[in-house]
């Protein structure tokens, strides 16, 4: 009895705490009202679109920027004279239209009438020269014009003309690109780093809160050329790093879009009562890349012998959740002259796997390793499909799983034998996928792979200067068949590109290149 | 404590060197050509020798207290830590309040009725609890409270005081309840053995009012807890990180997480040396908290002295 008298301070001390925990809890619960649905905000006619996103906005130079985290600000600021559709096809933009010579030399590109930066300042060709010309003297370009530009002139108000000194057929699709985008000739009599801390731009959104290590908010640009647009007048860039933590703030409506929602989570997403899915095609292949410098993958029938070991649909179903094409091809179905319908791809049989095999430098099998970047579900189940594949045949595969940083130092010194990475195009062009996997002269070496064939890279280099038409297709059919066959890399899977949203949302245009257009999504 | 702070930042500087990666690759993305990463390396003193690099960022430390410009976000570091302490501190703060909250009513009851069903439970719930990883009772704690009932938010932070208290409700509850276990066991035996010494048989003997007696058992037997307490928050600052990123949470934890997959070297010394400040700090306010709960702590150890080191590090 003495024993509790004794302490009844603590017990007034206890009853303290109590109420300090009851004071949490209430000013939580004072809260519940509205704000959990913040992220919708409508009072009167202020819209708010909050898109969460897994890293944060670092820079606005559109020409030495190229990680999406910064390109997809970028191409809400800054427009084109051309752009693409939600298929990839080349489309006027900022020109009204274009005209490219018979001889293929000169790009002549009409721009549309009551073109204004969001200060309200007229737009005119000076401007799009000045972008092309300091695009081309930077010398850190991300995105380099790799045509051979003679000169870029304005011959009236509206009129730019592109001449060159040796055509350059994919020029058209390169200048889609988002570092080509129009600025205000002289930055509109500002400093370059004062410009982008500030820009001014053509695009449907104007910069107003920035945070480089968190959110960005972008308010609606009351010049945009397109009228009446955009729908909404607030669009905020919020960080959320986790993916989880995303599809939950979508479910509970703390915001209203999701810009990569993992595969595996897009199934609940679809079926869900307050969110749906908006799709496109990509642009992006999943591959296993061999480096033919290595003794084991610079002989063809062991590359042969593993893709034939390999079902590349197996791997499909398992990590995409029914989300993605299976790969025959190096280009995804969405870049025009893509042969992913026609072509026979070196896959899916035991027997012949086995005869390449016994054909190449080791007929009873070797030891190998795949590397792999950790924290990616899709690459590590492709990796374990693959060493199972491989085990039926006698070459035992080893998994290294390395940390992003890693993995990129890794295979950039071509330290690795089998890798898995994702080959992507810039633009809407066959070309930017196979110059990069498959000219050796490039700084990649055909994707960090060091693969050679002559005769491709004479193809390649004819396919950049003949024209669109059959003849560029019958170029690009030759070298996917002969990448097809040589397997310097096995492509897996193109994944769709795909935006979770809230229900109430309409209107928001997916992009092959994961990007989207706001312009005319409505909440509500 | 001086020295804790001097082989942290060496310590730092060496270990994110060594560690295979390139910022400049990180950052410039995947298709960067390898002139743009030699000028990159060149622009940020990467092409110099380990040497060279750590005599030019310790000299920048020392004279300027600068811990250099962020690869990654291109704004100084020390700003960029700032700008994210605010959502720390309170996450450590609201952690520490709770374990306070739940563990003394908790330890107290527990003590007071040995062999009862609370002391049952104190000894049992805690080797459950101990087991389930912060990660994970935070996405519990997300999809129950947050999804299911909408009774909290299930990320980031809200403006306003009560928007914070809010929104660090669930995150603050998840570090705290990993950390309540220790707290409440180390609370309990001591306060049973208090009551069994022999200087509260004496008071008692000695007829001393009540009152006095209380000071001196409530005395005896919080500081060792809050010597435990105190090396808990230091922990508290590490277990923050994961929190953070379960919980979308803009603070210190989830920037050094980004920080450290791009290899974003400056950023990273800079949390670390900051953290270690924190923590050194930390235990210095313990010490000193210590003393005033105890003499013979503030007597023994010179808890004066301590005060006056503590003022040149800051």
């Amino acid at each position: 009895m003495k024993k509790t008298r004794t302490f009844s301070a603590l017990r007034t001390a206890l009853t303290a705490a109590t109420a300090a925990v009851l004071a949490i809890s209430l000013a939580a619960c004072s809260q519940t009202g509205g704000s959990t649905t913040a992220g919708t905000s409508a009072s009167g006619d202020q819209t708010t679109f909050t898109y969460a996103r897994s890293a944060a906005v670092t820079s606005l130079n559109l020409w030495t920027e190229i990680t999406s985290n910064n390109a997809f600000a970028i191409d809400k600021i800054f427009e084109p004279l051309v752009s693409f559709d939600k298929d990839g096809k080349i489309i006027d933009w900022l020109a009204k239209s274009h005209k490219i010579s018979d001889d293929g030399l000169t790009y002549t590109f009409t721009l549309r009438d009551g073109l204004k930066f969001s200060n309200g300042k007229n737009v005119t060709a000076e401007d799009a020269v000045f972008s092309i010309e300091q695009h081309q003297a930077e010398k850190d370009a991300a995105l380099p014009l790799t045509a051979d530009i003679a000169s870029v002139t304005a011959p009236d108000e509206k009129t730019v003309e592109i001449k060159l000194n040796s055509p350059y057929t994919p020029l058209l699709a390169e200048l889609a690109n988002f570092s080509n985008g129009i600025v205000p000739k002289d930055f509109g009599g500002k400093s370059e780093a004062d410009f982008f801390a500030n820009p001014v731009g053509t695009g449907p959104f104007v910069v107003s809160k920035w945070d480089k290590s968190g959110d960005l908010t972008f308010t609606k640009n009351e010049n945009y050329w397109q009228q009446g647009k955009p729908g909404i007048t607030k669009l905020v860039y919020k960080l959320v790093e986790d993916g989880t933590q995303a599809v939950n703030q979508l479910k509970t409506g703390q915001v209203d879009g999701i810009e990569d929602p993992a595969l595996e989570n897009l199934d609940e997403l679809e079926n869900g009562n307050d969110t749906k899915v908006e799709t496109a095609g990509s642009w992006v292949t999943h591959t296993f890349f061999f480096n033919t410098a290595d003794e084991h993958f610079s002989d063809v029938h062991v590359r042969r012998a593993l893709a034939y070991a390999l079902n590349r649909s197996d791997v499909t179903k398992a990590v995409s959740f029914g989300h993605a094409d299976t790969a025959k091809t190096v280009l995804p179905k969405a870049i025009e002259y893509s042969t992913q319908d026609s072509i026979e791809p070196v896959d899916n049989d035991l027997d012949k796997a086995k005869e390449e095999l016994a054909q190449s430098k080791y007929p009873d099998g070797f030891d190998a390793k795949i590397l792999l970047a950790s924290g990616n579900n899709a690459y590590s189940q492709a990796a374990q499909l693959l060493q199972s594949a491989a085990a039926k045949i006698g070459v035992k595969l080893e998994i290294e799983s390395v940390d992003i940083a890693t993995f990129r130092s890794r295979f950039k010194a071509f330290d690795y034998q089998i890798m898995i990475n994702s080959a992507q195009a810039d633009y809407p062009d066959a070309d930017s996928i196979i110059d990069f996997q498959a000219d050796p002269d490039g700084f990649s070496k055909s994707y960090w792979t060091s693969y050679s064939n002559p005769e491709v890279t004479e193809e390649l280099k004819k396919a950049q200067v003949t024209p669109d038409g059959d003849e560029r297709a019958a170029l690009y059919e030759k070298i996917q068949q002969t990448l097809a066959d040589e397997v310097p890399y096995i492509p897996l899977y193109s994944p769709q590109i795909v935006k979770a949203v809230r229900k109430n949302v309409t209107g928001l245009e997916v992009l092959p290149n994961n990007s989207v257009r706001f312009q005319d999504v409505k909440i509500g | 404590m001086l020295l804790v702070l001097v082989l942290v930042t060496i310590g730092v500087f060496l270990i994110v060197r060594l560690v295979p990666g390139d910022p400049a690759q990180m950052v410039l993305g995947l298709k960067a050509r390898p002139e743009q990463i030699a000028d990159m390396h060149h622009r940020l003193g990467l092409d110099q020798s380990i040497g060279k690099q750590f005599t030019s960022f310790i000299g920048t430390l020392l004279a300027t207290g600068d811990t250099g410009q962020s690869i990654a976000y291109n704004v100084s570091s020390r700003a960029l830590v700032l700008s994210r302490l605010p959502v720390s501190l309170w996450l450590i703060g609201c952690s520490a309040v709770l374990v306070v909250a739940i563990s003394l009513p908790l330890a107290m009851t527990a003590a007071l009725h040995k062999g009862g069903w609370v002391d049952q439970l104190v000894r049992i719930v805690p080797t459950i609890t101990l087991g389930m990883p912060e990660f994970w009772v935070g996405l519990v704690f997300v999809l129950l409270f947050a999804v299911t009932l909408k009774i909290f938010p299930v990320g980031g932070t809200q403006p306003g005081i009560d928007g914070m208290l809010y929104s660090m409700a669930l995150p603050s509850l998840t570090i705290a309840l990993a950390q309540t276990p220790f707290i409440v066991r180390s609370l309990r035996t001591r306060i049973l053995e208090v009551l069994g010494a022999d200087f509260v048989v004496t008071l008692r003997a000695a007829h001393l009012p009540e009152r006095v007696i209380r000071r001196h058992v409530l005395r005896n037997a919080l500081l060792p807890a809050l010597q435990l307490y105190g090396m808990k928050i230091s922990f508290l600052v590490g277990g923050t990180l994961v929190v953070e990123q379960v919980f979308g949470l803009k603070g210190v934890g989830s920037l050094l997480f980004s920080a450290i997959t791009v290899r974003d070297f400056p950023l990273i010394q800079a949390i670390a040396i900051y953290c270690a400040l924190g923590v050194v700090l930390i235990s210095i306010i313990v010490e000193i908290a210590g003393g005033l709960i105890d003499y013979r702590v503030r007597g023994g150890l010179g808890g004066e002295a301590r005060h006056q080191e503590a003022g040149g590090v800051a």
